[in-house]
């Protein structure tokens, strides 16, 4: 198992090379001079822009450029924004908490209503209950986001006045207030996909013979249901699940725009509006790294809820 | 026995006793229907309104629906109708476009990687999954963010990104066909490798491509209008669902109607075309049908 996680990771290397590669080459060729863009499009003269090109790494051929760029993200460096002046570090840092947040909340709440719902609605299929979980499941894998965040927002904020319609809430329990608007909508999504695979998965458990023997033996419904059942379900339900994490993670880019939350996907549509370069490769590639990370930790994690999975 | 026992089996929408292809296939006829006047739009949006969608009329601002105005105004006048009319274009011809590309570089990586397998395999999937690194719309934005907004950039970016899943679908496919009679009938022929591929091997892969390519659209549009609801697609004062719902945003307290339409024409169209791909898939995969 380690020596297994271990050379995933090292496969993962020429991947996140190649991801790091991608996010910078962009960036450098984006037109216009980015001295001009730190300076909001002002003339300056030609020492002021030395010092400037100095000072974001802009100097050299693009390559050595690249180099740097990496040595010192390697570093724990990512450069400094162009239009507020600060380091990137510190100002993904002043957003991350708030966004993983978000994404933690959402996915609990997935997870809380998806795998129940698809369990019952395996359970008694073509039930009411089945045909709604179905209904709820084509609208949320339709339903953009930020729309149904700004539905949100008008029902339950402005309509009845029970959760909050913009920010996020200074105290922890304010925060948690602000956040259930965002994360139900951000949820939704998820919990359409995992409820539609705990439905399947749990079909094609049910009807297989150690089903057939758990009920031969007289064991409780409910035992049958979630020892047995589930737990052989529970594989590509995992899967599909902790995938939606990289799904989360661009939808709170869109959540947090619609609604005003000060987040890392807020830093990136501002940073894209305003043309701050350091801040987008930074964040493409924060996310990126993050992402590649948890469709890793997926794979080792089959390991753990299905024990026929051993991993040389 | 009395009579309430015996019930008739339930038919309808969505009811879907053992998920019947049939049962499936009405789902499919519910989305074409919703799909029909969204073509419409896409093809002949005159045909469903006489206003122009950036005719403003600053008196008239943010009006609530009228006969005049079927779903009302925006901020600078504008009637919401026909701007959700004519803002299908983008949207639908970008998504069928998205698609297009991503078929016209995917499926001849898809062939040769699973027709040829060994090195050419290894160095285009390497370079696919590499791309599969980036979550998608991250890379879209980041893309379009280089190269400049507009609908253009974001369908091209979309089109080249949604090639990893084309491609991984048509060598999965096709690596069976691979092993199939027919291939060495053709290879014993003499056929030339391009002909077997393209002539023969591509057609018993249209079921596949129908299938993707469908289910492909609903997420095109949904990552074309949420680039443009980022203010990264269509460009104003051209009309797009996208960014309609966008600028919705700032008045949703004084009239939601702009916002709100906006959402439920990007909602309605991405749920037709799950369905229909959804009931395309229960026809023609052998595998689904049974279920």
């Amino acid at each position: 198992m380690v020596a297994y996680t271990l050379r995933r990771l090292i496969a993962l290397v020429p991947v996140l090379l190649f991801v790091s590669f991608v996010t910078f080459g962009l960036v450098r060729l984006a037109p216009g001079d980015p001295v001009l863009i730190v300076l909001g499009g002002k003339k300056v003269d030609p020492a002021t822009a030395e010092v400037l090109r100095q000072q974001f790494g802009l100097i050299g051929d693009p390559f050595s450029q690249y180099v740097a760029w990496l040595g010192r993200a390697l570093q724990g460096d990512l450069g400094e924004s162009y239009r507020l002046r600060q380091d990137v570090v510190s100002l993904i840092s002043e957003r991350l908490p708030l966004t993983l947040q978000l994404i933690g909340l959402s996915m609990l709440i997935a997870v809380a209503v998806a795998i129940p719902l698809g369990v019952i609605q395996a359970h008694r299929r073509n039930s009411v209950i089945d045909y709604a979980g179905s209904l709820l499941a084509l609208i949320g894998l339709s339903s953009p986001v930020y729309f149904t965040a700004i539905i949100g927002v008008l029902v339950f904020a402005v309509g009845l006045g029970w959760l909050p319609a913009f920010g996020s809430g200074d105290d922890p329990l304010s925060r948690i207030h602000h956040l259930i608007l965002p994360a139900v909508a951000l949820a939704l999504g998820t919990i359409a996909l995992t409820s539609r695979m705990t439905r399947s998965a749990m079909l094609e458990a049910l009807s297989s013979d150690y089903i057939e023997a758990a009920r031969a033996k007289g064991l409780p419904e409910q035992t049958i249901l979630v020892k047995h059942a589930l737990r052989n379900a529970l594989i590509p339900v995992v899967t599909v699940t902790s995938l939606q994490v990289g799904f989360l993670l661009v939808g709170s880019v869109l959540v947090e725009t619609t609604l005003g939350l000060g987040g890392l996907g807020s830093l990136i549509t501002d940073a894209i509006q305003n043309r701050d370069y350091p801040v987008i490769q930074a964040t493409v590639l924060l996310l990126t790294v993050a992402f590649s990370l948890l469709n890793l930790a997926t794979d080792l994690f089959y390991g753990v809820i299905d024990p026929r999975i051993r991993y040389r | 026995m009395t009579a309430n026992v015996v019930r008739a089996p339930r038919t309808g929408f969505l009811s879907g006793a053992r998920r019947s292809p049939l049962a499936k296939n009405r789902a499919a006829i519910a989305g074409l229907v919703i799909l029909l006047p969204i073509i419409l739009a896409t093809v002949a949006p005159a045909l469903l309104t006489g206003i122009q969608p950036n005719a403003q009329d600053l008196s008239a601002s943010l009006q609530f629906p009228s006969g005049e105005h079927l779903l009302g105004t925006n901020k600078l006048g504008r009637d919401v109708w026909a701007r959700l009319v004519y803002g299908a274009q983008p949207t639908l011809l970008g998504a069928f476009v998205v698609v297009i590309i991503s078929g016209l570089i995917g499926i001849p990586l898809g062939l040769f990687a699973g027709y040829y397998g060994g090195r050419v395999e290894a160095v285009i999937m390497r370079v696919l999954d590499a791309l599969l690194a980036f979550p998608a719309l991250l890379l879209a934005i980041l893309v379009v963010a280089t190269f400049g907004r507009g609908l253009g950039t974001v369908v091209v970016a979309l089109g080249v990104i949604y090639v990893p899943a084309m491609a991984r679908l048509i060598r999965s496919v096709t690596l069976v066909q691979r092993s199939l009679a027919y291939v060495d009938a053709g290879r014993a022929l003499g056929f030339s490798d391009g002909r077997i591929l393209f002539r023969h091997i591509l057609p018993n892969l249209v079921a596949a491509v129908v299938v993707q390519s469908t289910i492909d659209l609903a997420y095109a549009i949904l990552d074309i209008a949420a680039l443009s609801f980022l203010g990264l697609g269509q460009q104003p004062p051209d009309p797009d669902w996208g960014s309609m719902l966008s600028d919705g945003r700032a008045y949703l307290l004084q009239n939601a109607w702009p916002a709100i339409s906006a959402g439920f024409a990007i909602m309605l169209a991405v749920v037709s075309f799950n369905l229909v791909g959804d009931g395309l898939r229960s026809q023609l995969d052998p595998r689904e049908r049974e279920r």
